[in-house]
């Protein structure tokens, strides 16, 4: 069963004004349970508004979401999802342990399942110094392990988080990864926002694109990536001046040093035309670099068009 | 459980809150002051200082209502310390009526204390006290039940400031709500006139919850009244409770 399902999830706040322009606008989409997804859009694109109607938090407007099943209206959907806010907030006055027994008792849980999952999660996010100091003067970076804690009560199958990594330093950031990663590896489904566009390569094996409250795409990143026309880096030795010249009208001439030529060839195709003349002049090929583009290149492109939905990759 | 769970920290948390001992000393200053004013009728001390610190005990157990309660709801939201606690499996009304018991708990150990205060105090003066005085205690607690009740929906509904002023309000015409039927005969008729009528219905007559004059001057209470009191501010928390419930259930977080 899939782990979340939305259908035509649209959002308008209330008090806006006239102009009911959609914060969220029919999103419709379907994360695999087990799947690590990232939901990548710039401030302001919808994320947080999306996993706020996933973990309750608002009313949609129109559409709906299901999380395995459940409409996430209900409790029993609540109970499946571990929610990582984006600046997660706890009680200043109580301490971690407090505040992870308060989470389980909010969840029914026993004081012994309490003091295992205590146990566990202080163990996980090494909360075990601090167990006893109050929240009130604690880092960015040890809030969000509270809060990783926290979302994890319970043991739910699937974390909705938001920005999991934003504002932490890069020792914050890879712990939050290898968090991810060991998480995904307990077979739990993952669906984090973010616009740090690194970690999600490293880590995601799904991603949505938002666009002003639309979802223009997703997809699995290899075919996202696949589906654009990469340029493609010719180098070249040995070529006459007037090969070099006849080569520039089909390429950009990227560097020249000594010998060396580098061309930058705008399809697969004309680089291998390039590579045929080359040989053809008696030329030699010293390397030939298809440019992957990169999430962020790929990104930056969808965020200048606009609208229409496409789906690519395992999506319906 | 999980309704205790809230009401708990909530406990916590307000006898945390600073403005509490500054009510609670003022309070205290009011109770053991009122002596001076029985000097002025020798012989009326006792009844004077029964009085005053029922009135003490009613007055800063309402403000305590009122600013605590006003900001109960929307404390949460503001701080954002509601995001992780809505979305775990449990129902809407369950935080709310947690958030109210928290705040009752509170009230209950300031009137309690209020109590023991005044009544050590009288004690000492050597004078007695009757059970109507306990009576009357627990009628100011239970109209911080209901007044609570009306904050805690205004919290849920709009900001600290706008809601003090209206449960301030409602308390001022709630001790007064004779005003609105007793209308001189030139409103007869007129719209004006139905719609005080309404308010005298809607708005709870908080006067039904003052025995102080009996108290002070140890004249029982017909059990049968304070039985009707009992009842009338029962329903009253309870109507506005579920009323609190409702605005919350769909309100976006
Ligand atoms: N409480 C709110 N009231 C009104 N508009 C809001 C509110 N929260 C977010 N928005 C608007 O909704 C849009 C999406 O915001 P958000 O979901 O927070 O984006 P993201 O998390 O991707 O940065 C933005 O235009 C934002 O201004
Ligand atoms: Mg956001």
């Amino acid at each position: 069963m899939d782990a979340i399902v939305t259908r035509n999830l649209s959002k308008v706040y209330k008090g806006l004004g006239k102009g009911h322009h959609k914060s969220l606008d029919s999103l419709s989409l379907t994360v695999a349970a087990n799947e690590v997804f990232g939901f990548l859009g710039r401030n302001g694109a919808g994320k947080t508004t999306t996993i706020k109607m996933l973990c309750s938090l608002l009313k949609p407007t129109e559409g709906d979401a299901l999380v395995f099943g459940e409409s996430t209206r209900t409790r029993q959907a609540r109970r499946l999802i571990g929610y990582l806010p984006e600046q997660p907030y706890f009680y200043e006055y109580l301490n971690p342990k407090e505040t992870i027994a308060f989470y389980g008792k909010l969840q029914g849980l026993t004081r012994a399942e309490r003091d295992r999952q205590w146990d566990k999660l202080s163990e996980l996010l090494d909360l075990r110094e601090i167990a006893t100091q109050r929240i009130k003067g604690f880092s960015k970076g040890m809030r969000q392990r509270i809060g990783f804690a926290v979302a994890l009560v319970g043991d739910p199958p699937l974390l909705i988080l938001d920005e999991p990594m934003s504002g932490l330093d890069p020792i914050g950031r890879r712990m939050i990864r290898e968090l991810i990663l060991r998480l995904r590896d307990e077979k739990k489904t993952l669906f984090f926002s973010s616009h740090v566009l690194g970690d999600v390569e490293q880590i995601c094996d799904r991603v949505g694109i938002l666009v002003k409250g639309k979802l223009v795409r997703a997809g699995r990143i290899d075919a996202l990536l696949g589906s654009a026309v990469n340029p493609v880096e010719v180098i070249c030795t040995g070529l006459a001046v007037a090969d070099v010249t006849r080569l520039k009208e089909q390429a950009e001439l990227y560097r020249a040093m000594e010998e060396l030529h580098v061309f930058r060839a705008a399809t697969p195709e004309i680089a291998n035309e390039m590579v045929r003349q080359i040989l053809a002049a008696g030329g030699k090929l010293v390397e030939f670099n298809p440019l992957k583009e990169t999430l962020e290149d790929y990104f930056m492109r969808e965020q200048t068009q606009d609208g229409t939905v496409r789906m690519e990759g395992a999506i319906q | 459980m999980r309704i205790l769970a809230v009401a708990e920290n909530t406990f916590r948390e307000s006898v945390r809150d600073k403005v509490l001992y500054v009510l609670l000393f003022f309070a205290a200053v009011t109770i053991l002051g009122s002596k001076a004013l029985g000097w002025i009728s020798i012989g009326q001390d006792i009844k004077i200082v029964k009085d005053i610190s029922l009135a003490a005990t009613s007055i800063f157990g309402v403000l305590i209502a009122i600013f605590v309660g006003t900001s109960l709801i929307y404390k949460e939201i503001d701080k954002r310390t509601l995001y992780t606690i809505i979305s775990q499996p449990m129902h809407r009304y369950e935080f709310i009526l947690g958030k109210y018991l928290g705040l009752m708990a509170l009230l209950a150990v300031v009137t309690g204390v209020m109590a023991a205060v005044s009544s050590v105090y009288v004690l000492l003066l050597g004078g007695t006290l009757e059970p109507v005085y306990f009576l009357a205690v627990l009628l100011i607690y239970w109209k911080l039940m209901l007044i609570t009740a009306v904050a805690l929906l205004m919290s849920s509904l709009t900001s600290p400031i706008l809601g003090a002023v209206i449960v301030f309000s409602t308390y001022v015409f709630g001790h007064a709500t004779g005003v609105f039927k007793d209308l001189p005969p030139q409103f007869d008729g007129t719209l004006s006139k139905r719609m005080l009528e309404f308010a005298y219905y809607v708005i709870p007559n908080l006067g039904n919850f003052d025995i102080r004059m009996e108290a002070a001057n140890d004249v029982p209470v017909n059990p049968a009244f304070i039985a009707f009191v009992l009842f009338y501010g029962l329903g009253y928390t309870v109507v506005l409770l579920i009323l609190a419930a409702l605005a919350f259930e769909e309100k976006d977080v």
